[in-house]
């Protein structure tokens, strides 16, 4: 496949009209908060662009991150976003292995020089000299750093790439710590999550190969178009919250009630994430739907702060009491709270849009 | 086409919202001629909201399905220019859903680029035909 065809052309070659790079755009636009107007403009940028060459490393890891991308997402959407770019190394996805596999990571990174993009899940551990994880003669840290180097920028996937998540956790034996604990020079893009959902991994390649620039980051490194919120502030049970009706059990009535999970430990109001939007299992549910209290999978240090069923409203370790007290007052806001979400959103996409037609 | 108008007003208030952000966004095409798009699905609708709100808008004399990558429906609502329009992935989940406030959706509209492949390989098609000789002689007459 020639280096100089568009995805344009890729996808006419398959017989695939521009129709399905629109629906792909609109869905790009959706899910990244831009105006829905874009959508026509993203389409024509996306079909006049290079296939983005990404390599993905895997490091102290489950494999659920890959796992949720490649099984929990659309089919068809799943096949657009392989349109758009090329996997060229990707341990677990890949059909080659040992030599020919690395050989393949050291082409596209010479063939790509400071234009392709690297994925990693998994902590890279630093005790010991980096010993307990290692490839092909290599520790994570040695493969990290040396496809880093000439990389356009760097997205860390699942909450072990981006904050240590589990590896990392207390008494944390490996020593494991985040890639931007040690990529300081190179954009990091954090999409947490365990595992992350596949629409914020696929959106955000896809606005990379779309606009060439990383997306609007918040403080913790995650794209705001899916880490704007809390989990909380779109959250159907929301409404009850603001009434003061909470389950005080799993099997109460409030529970068969659906009322909301506060006081059983539900950590919504302090994880940013987009699970109560998006949700899983292609858009069926997501955990509080199912009956049991967000976990805060996408927060650094969730497995540290306390037990999961422990109110946010008894200071948890690692969490600022203003933020567990100010969950707890939280009851007055009212039924305009879905208004206030989308006004803020739609503020949010007034600004992104700015910034795109700058 | 605006039928009689008396559908009963949305219920929900997230459903009415939208009524009058429609309402705005097609006053606006009407004397400027320029489109708009509401995206549905980054909001905290219930079935509820989108029920009323489909309801009320209610359908018009266009309705269109496509086959691209995954399903997609494309609705005249009983307003014209006003469009409901849903992609869905191929397991029929809505992958996104917008309304659009247009004299027909891009997604509709055949692309340029598209035309100029189906002509070159309509040209194909022709030049393999195997065309009976009887055929070609009154070609030539």
């Amino acid at each position: 496949m020639s280096d100089r065809q568009t995805v344009g052309d890729i996808l006419a070659q398959r017989g695939v009209s521009r129709r399905a790079i629109l629906k792909y755009a609109a869905w790009l636009a959706s899910a990244m908060a831009l105006p829905p107007s874009a959508s026509k403009a993203i389409a024509q940028s996306l079909a006049a662009a290079r296939r983005q060459s990404v390599v993905w490393l895997s490091f102290q890891e489950c494999t659920g991150c890959t796992e949720s991308l490649t099984r929990s997402f659309s089919p068809s959407l799943e096949e657009m976003i392989f349109n758009l770019i090329s996997l060229d190394y990707h341990e677990t996805l890949m059909a080659v292995s040992g030599h020919a596999a690395e050989e393949a990571r050291l082409k596209a990174m010479e063939e790509n020089k400071g234009k392709y993009v690297v994925v990693v899940d998994g902590s890279v551990p630093l005790k010991d000299d980096g010993v307990y994880s290692a490839n092909a003669g290599k520790t994570n840290l040695q493969t990290l750093q040396e496809t880093a180097k000439d990389a356009l920028a760097i997205i860390s996937v699942g909450t072990c790439a981006a904050y240590g998540g589990i590896p990392g956790a207390r008494p944390n034996p490996t020593g494991a710590v985040s890639v931007g604990e040690i990529i300081k020079d190179k954009p990091v893009i954090n999409i947490p999550g365990c595992p992350p959902i596949a629409e914020a991994i696929a959106g955000t390649v896809a606005y990379l190969v779309t606009f060439g620039k990383v997306p609007d980051l918040d403080h913790l490194g995650r794209p705001k178009a899916f880490f704007g919120d809390t989990i909380h502030d779109r959250c159907y049970r929301r409404p009850f919250y603001d009434k003061g009706l909470f389950a005080k059990s799993f099997d109460d009535e409030g529970a068969r009630n659906g009322w909301c999970l506060y006081e059983v430990g539900c950590k919504g109001p302090v994880t940013y994430n987009a699970c109560a939007t998006l949700k899983w299992n292609g858009g069926v549910s997501f955990p509080i739907q199912s009956g049991h209290g967000c976990i805060g999978c996408s927060e650094p240090h969730f497995w540290d702060k306390g037990s999961f069923y422990q109110p946010l409203s008894t200071a948890m370790p690692g969490m600022g009491a203003g933020i567990a007290a100010g969950a707890a007052a939280g009851v007055a806001l009212g039924a305009g709270a879905a208004w206030l979400a989308r006004r803020r959103q739609v503020a949010y996409s007034q600004q992104t849009s700015k910034k795109e037609g700058a | 086409m605006e039928t009689d108008g008396q559908a009963t007003a949305p219920g929900s208030a997230l459903a009415l919202i939208l009524v009058r952000e429609i309402g705005q966004a097609l006053a606006a095409f009407a004397e400027s001629g320029e489109p708009a798009a509401i995206d549905l699905r980054g909001l905290p609708m219930s079935d509820a909201d989108r029920e009323e709100l489909l309801a009320w808008l209610g359908d018009g004399e266009i309705a269109a399905t496509l086959a691209v990558a995954g399903r997609s429906e494309i609705r005249e609502t009983r307003f014209t220019g006003v469009w409901w329009v849903r992609h869905f992935g191929t397991d029929d989940r809505i992958a996104a859903e917008r309304i659009e406030i247009a004299s027909v959706p891009d997604i509709l509209i055949a692309d340029m680029a598209d035309v100029t492949a189906a002509a070159a390989r309509f040209d194909d098609e022709l030049a393999e035909l195997s065309i009976p000789p009887s055929m070609e002689e009154a070609e030539h007459v």
